[in-house]
């Protein structure tokens, strides 16, 4: 084996493991071009060095002529490739000075096989055998074709490309890729082409070696790429420890974080996010899996979330339940974020969930300790009315007793007065009616309820607290206006509670105004629309607020004799469950008691389908 | 019939209520006039010979404990049964006091109401006689001369006729005949009766 061929097979092979390398990349990952073109650079720059061996050993001239022909078409390739990859990966250089060195070195190609025995020699006479590297090669002598000139006139225009491709890197500010990839192919190149022009006008005795010119250029390219794979990767490596930093940072303020690749439907989630859904702490899940540990009264509201989130590309968030494979129910919060492709297609989506059952738990006690303590209220402002309300009841009873009375007496003349008796009959039967709605509404008053929001008109309210303590301001000797505005919005509420609240409001006024003169009990409700909320306010002429009005709202706070002071503490928290507002004020009354009026205040209820 | 058995005046702010009790009590031959509020009745009122007041406590504006007073102040002679919602035991010694004649509960039995009823009839007959009688006194009262008045105001106070002629400075036979004119013009036959009558005139003590 000669040196000539170690070499120039060594050279040839780590071109081709060179291109391996990057094809192979560029399998993986098909828009990296870059790599792709790098990987025909190097596979041209083999077959050169595979045609130069072949023409430093040819026996013939005519041998010699095929191989040096033949030379052209790696060449063409490579040279192609070259342009191509400085425009791609340095992002520069002007394309018409790329698509007219194409068409040159094309027309340089087509020349080859057209014109005289190769590109280079219109005819080669004769093989003259020099000492290279300890041996004997092969060298040729003949008639130089003119059209060589078209492929040198090609490799300046190279030159003049990458040149100004490289100025524009330069001025860019990568300086360091100007001159590994640009400065190294400007020189590499120009350097081949003066070695090619001595030895083909045979000034100088010596073999073709531009593959070893253009192994520089390689070697200057796969140097840059390997560097920017490495930064890549060195890029990952910083991105994987962020993540895990990320994920460590998450589970340890109790999130389970979790991604899901939609094109393949599959859900990566940290061991947190798994154990939260009772899934194997390696199990890989889909969105299907997921949405099975899902409660399914909660299934359609997380899977319209999600759709949304999807189809609007906005945040992802949802409260939901999910029921372990024991049964086991837990709350859980979940936030996330989809991440389009450059299409702007949805392919990922990333977020954090978290357990929120003991929050939920403590919301639940708390609501229903509140229901409770509203009906404790409820029960008290019913026990505070009980003479009024049982009056509300005789009443009827009584009208119905002196009715039936009158017509047995009726029935007894002769003749009876039957017509007054079936008026009576009629009369007897709405009274008991009247009877029957006021322990209806006791009744409901008294009842253990949930909360349940639903439109209410708020006249229809004020008009039924004032009739269940009718008798209760009658006995206090107070004088009852109202005010209501028609036409009101309705408001979302609790039907039961907010009579509650009237009730109180009511009875409070009625208690203030005890110590005044008969004429001096006035009770005032009005109802009205005040800055979008509908408003219901109760003013009465009694003893005015306490001088440390603000704090008539705290609990056990009471200016009565008997009172546990929870009342207005209560309505105030009715009122901020239905997101509304109650407040105290003084009442501005030139002369008269001062007096204090409360005004309610409630948000309409949204027009149409809450 | 109906002037026989007197007008009962109802007043309820329940219109259910009156109806039930007018039913009731002009079934049993009582002339009844019903409001609903203590000021249409007053504005209304006339008085007439039997009648009562049916009225009932709890009242907006102005209660039936209110009305009794203002009645009474206004020296108009209707006697009140009281109805009421509960049986508030101040409230209807209160009222007994200030001279209602019943005090009842609702739901109110018919006979109850019924024997209420009658007997503020009575009493207000009674007292229809009684103010009658008055009325007749005041007359012959009005029929003594300035001179015969001062003579029966000192008879009624207990004087002897020496007594008497020594303070007016007169004799004591025109005394006398003073005197006999006023016991003929009182109609009354003793001393005695002249007292009581008197009295009952409210002339009795100075």
């Amino acid at each position: 084996m000669s040196w000539v061929t170690i070499i120039w097979s060594m050279v040839a092979s780590a071109c081709l493991t060179l291109a391996a390398v990057n094809l192979l990349v560029w399998c993986k990952k098909r828009t990296e071009w870059a790599n792709l073109l790098f990987s025909l650079t190097a596979v041209g720059t083999a077959g050169m060095a595979y045609c130069e061996l072949w023409m430093m050993q040819a026996g013939t001239p005519a041998q010699f002529g095929t191989a040096l022909r033949w030379l052209h078409v790696p060449a063409w390739a490579l040279l192609v490739a070259l342009v191509g990859f400085v425009g791609l990966y340095l992002r520069a250089g002007r394309p018409w000075l790329a698509w007219s060195f194409v068409g040159l070195r094309t027309l340089s190609l087509l020349l080859d096989f057209l014109v005289g025995q190769n590109l280079n020699y219109r005819e080669i006479t004769r093989l003259r055998h020099i000492p290279f590297f300890g041996e004997s090669v092969s060298v040729a002598e003949g008639v130089a074709n003119p059209c060589m000139l078209v492929g040198q006139l090609s490799l300046l225009l190279l030159v003049l490309f990458v040149a100004d491709a490289t100025v524009t890197v330069w001025r860019r500010g990568d300086r360091r890729q100007a001159l590994t990839v640009g400065g190294s192919i400007v020189f590499f190149t120009l350097a081949g082409t003066v070695q090619a022009v001595l030895v083909l006008w045979e000034m100088v005795h010596w073999p073709m070696t531009t593959s070893f010119f253009y192994l520089g250029i390689v070697v200057a390219m796969g140097y840059d790429l390997s560097r920017e794979t490495l930064r890549a990767a060195q890029l990952s490596e910083d991105l994987q420890e962020s993540e895990e930093r990320m994920t460590l940072a998450a589970e340890a303020a109790g999130f389970g974080v979790w991604m899901w690749s939609i094109a393949r439907n599959h859900i990566w989630g940290s061991e947190q996010w798994l154990g939260l859904f009772g899934f194997a702490p390696d199990a890989i899940v889909t969105f299907e899996n997921v949405m099975q540990r899902i409660h399914p009264e909660d299934r359609e509201q997380v899977e319209r979330a999600v759709r949304r989130a999807l189809e609007d590309r906005v945040d992802y968030a949802g409260e939901y339940r999910v029921v372990l494979p024991d049964n086991t129910q837990r709350w859980v919060t979940a936030r996330g974020r989809v991440y389009p492709d450059t299409q702007g297609k949805p392919i990922r989506m990333m977020g954090a969930t978290t357990d929120i059952t003991a929050g939920k738990q403590a919301e639940e006690k708390a609501q229903r300790q509140h229901e409770e303590l509203a009906h404790l209220s409820r029960v008290t402002t019913v026990s505070e009315l009980s003479g009024s309300l049982a009056h509300e009841l005789n009443q009827p009873l009584a009208i119905i007793l002196t009715n039936a009375q009158a017509a047995q007496r009726l029935l007894a003349q002769q003749p009876p007065d039957l017509a007054e008796a079936r008026e009576i009959l009629a009369d007897i039967v709405s009274e008991d009616q009247r009877a029957g709605e006021v322990i209806r509404r006791l009744r409901s008053l008294l009842k253990h309820g949930e909360t349940s929001l639903q439109p209410l008109a708020v006249n229809g309210i004020v008009e039924e607290v004032l009739q269940l303590s009718r008798n209760n301001l009658i006995g206090h000797g107070i004088t009852v206006h109202r005010t209501l505005a028609p036409n009101l919005p309705q408001v979302q509420g609790d039907h039961i509670q907010l009579q509650q609240v009237l009730l109180n409001l009511i009875i409070n006024a009625s208690d203030a105004m005890s110590a005044n003169p008969p004429a001096g009990r006035q009770l005032t409700v009005v109802t009205a629309r005040r800055d979008g909320a509908v408003r219901i306010s109760v003013s009465d002429t009694g003893c005015g607020l306490p001088p440390d009005a603000g704090r008539i709202f705290e609990p056990f706070y009471t200016t009565k004799k008997h009172g546990l002071g929870l009342g207005l503490p209560i309505c105030r928290s009715i009122i901020a469950a239905h997101k509304g507002r109650l407040l105290a004020e003084a009442s501005e009354r030139a002369g008269g008691s001062p007096g204090a009026t409360f005004h309610l205040e409630l948000p309409p209820a949204a027009e149409g389908k809450l | 019939m109906s002037a026989t058995h007197g007008t009962v005046f109802l007043l309820d702010d329940e219109l259910g209520m009156l109806k039930a009790l007018t039913r009731l009590l002009t079934a049993e031959g009582f002339t009844v006039r019903a409001f609903t509020s203590a000021g249409t009745f007053l504005e209304s009122y006339r008085a007439e010979e039997r009648s009562c007041l049916v009225l009932d406590v709890a009242m907006p504006k102005l209660s039936g404990l209110d009305l009794q007073q203002r009645l009474t102040h206004a020296g108009v002679l209707l006697p009140i049964v009281f109805l009421t919602g509960h049986g508030d035991i101040p409230m209807s010694v209160q009222a007994i006091k200030a001279g209602a004649v019943d005090f009842l509960t609702k739901p109110v039995n018919d006979a109850d109401l019924l024997r209420a009823v009658r007997a503020a009839m009575q009493r207000s007959a009674e007292q229809r006689e009684r103010a009658s009688e008055t009325a007749k006194l005041r007359e012959r009262l009005a029929s003594l001369t300035p001179r015969e008045r001062e003579v029966m105001d000192h008879v009624v106070a207990g004087q002897l006729n020496k007594q008497i002629a020594s303070d007016l400075g007169t004799g004591e036979h025109t005394i006398k005949v003073h005197r006999a004119r006023v016991m003929q013009k009182m109609g009354v036959e003793s001393l005695a009766d002249l007292v009581r009558l008197a009295e009952r005139l409210g002339l009795g003590n100075h």
